[in-house]
């Protein structure tokens, strides 16, 4: 299986079949949903995004979050729409969509595909979920596949980061 | 002008149990979670409180095994935004009043 993410001298490249970048973006999209003006407070994934911030105090975790969540959600949101202009950005080559990464764009790139995989483990319960006894045919079956298939984007993008210093 | 007639004094104000409690530092703690990788984990540590490599591996494996880990110990406005920066990574992360 070819990699994902390849280093460029300075830049990071990041290359996806285009079935995959369909798949981003909807990912993408459904959280910009699950998180955006209409979402309702006691949705999963938004509460695991916007997690309690003061345990054994509610006064406090509410002005402490009151303080927080919107520049939380305002740089979730920005970070959402980086990545989804980083793949039109993207040109194709050998069938592939290739998109380089400068600057910051690899860690937004980064962070983004943590929020998703974390919406996606929102969703499936994956805390109160026991992996080995997930079937093929389960319905959490798919979502966990994409869930590993992101990580193991996260991996490769985190050992190049950590190799440019 | 004239001098001070006398060096200032320290007036000594007794220490209230509210003071004590306005003075004590703020835990800042990480939690364990099924989602976020073990290396990603470092990662946040490292970029957010400039930790070395080893200690956010030992304290990432804390988090692991332990389920949480004390990750930093500060007055309350830094501890707020540590955990802001923790939650803008995606990592579980909650403040209390040391102990």
């Amino acid at each position: 299986m070819s990699r994902t993410f390849t280093r460029r001298g300075e830049m990071i490249r990041w290359s996806l079949h285009p079935k995959e970048v369909d798949l981003v973006r909807q990912l993408v999209d459904d959280l910009s949903r699950a998180i955006g003006a209409a979402a309702s407070p006691h949705d999963a994934v938004r509460a695991r995004l916007f997690p309690p911030a003061v345990l054994g105090d509610p006064e406090a975790d509410e002005e402490v979050r009151d303080l927080i969540s919107e520049a939380l959600l305002e740089d979730r949101l920005a970070a959402l729409e980086e990545v989804l202009a980083l793949l039109e950005r993207g040109r194709t080559q050998r069938g592939r969509v290739v998109t380089d990464l400068v600057e910051d764009e690899p860690l937004k790139v980064l962070t983004v595909l943590n929020d998703v995989r974390l919406a996606i483990g929102a969703r499936i319960d994956v805390e109160a979920l026991d992996r080995a006894q997930v079937l093929e045919d389960d319905e959490a079956a798919f979502p966990l596949a994409v869930m590993d298939h992101l990580g193991w984007w996260q991996e490769q993008l985190l050992e190049l980061l950590d190799a440019g210093g | 002008m004239s001098g001070p007639l006398s060096a200032p004094a320290r007036v000594e104000r007794p220490e209230t149990d509210e003071q004590l409690a306005i003075d004590r530092p703020w835990d800042v703690i990480v939690w364990d979670d099924p989602v976020n990788l073990m290396s990603y984990v470092v990662f946040v540590l490292k970029r957010v409180f400039g930790f070395p490599d080893h200690l956010a591996r030992k304290l990432m494996l804390e988090v692991h095994e332990q389920g949480r880990a004390l990750v930093a110990s500060e007055p309350r406005e830094q501890a707020e935004r540590y955990v802001h920066d923790l939650h803008r990574y995606g990592l579980r992360a909650t403040m209390e009043r040391s102990s």
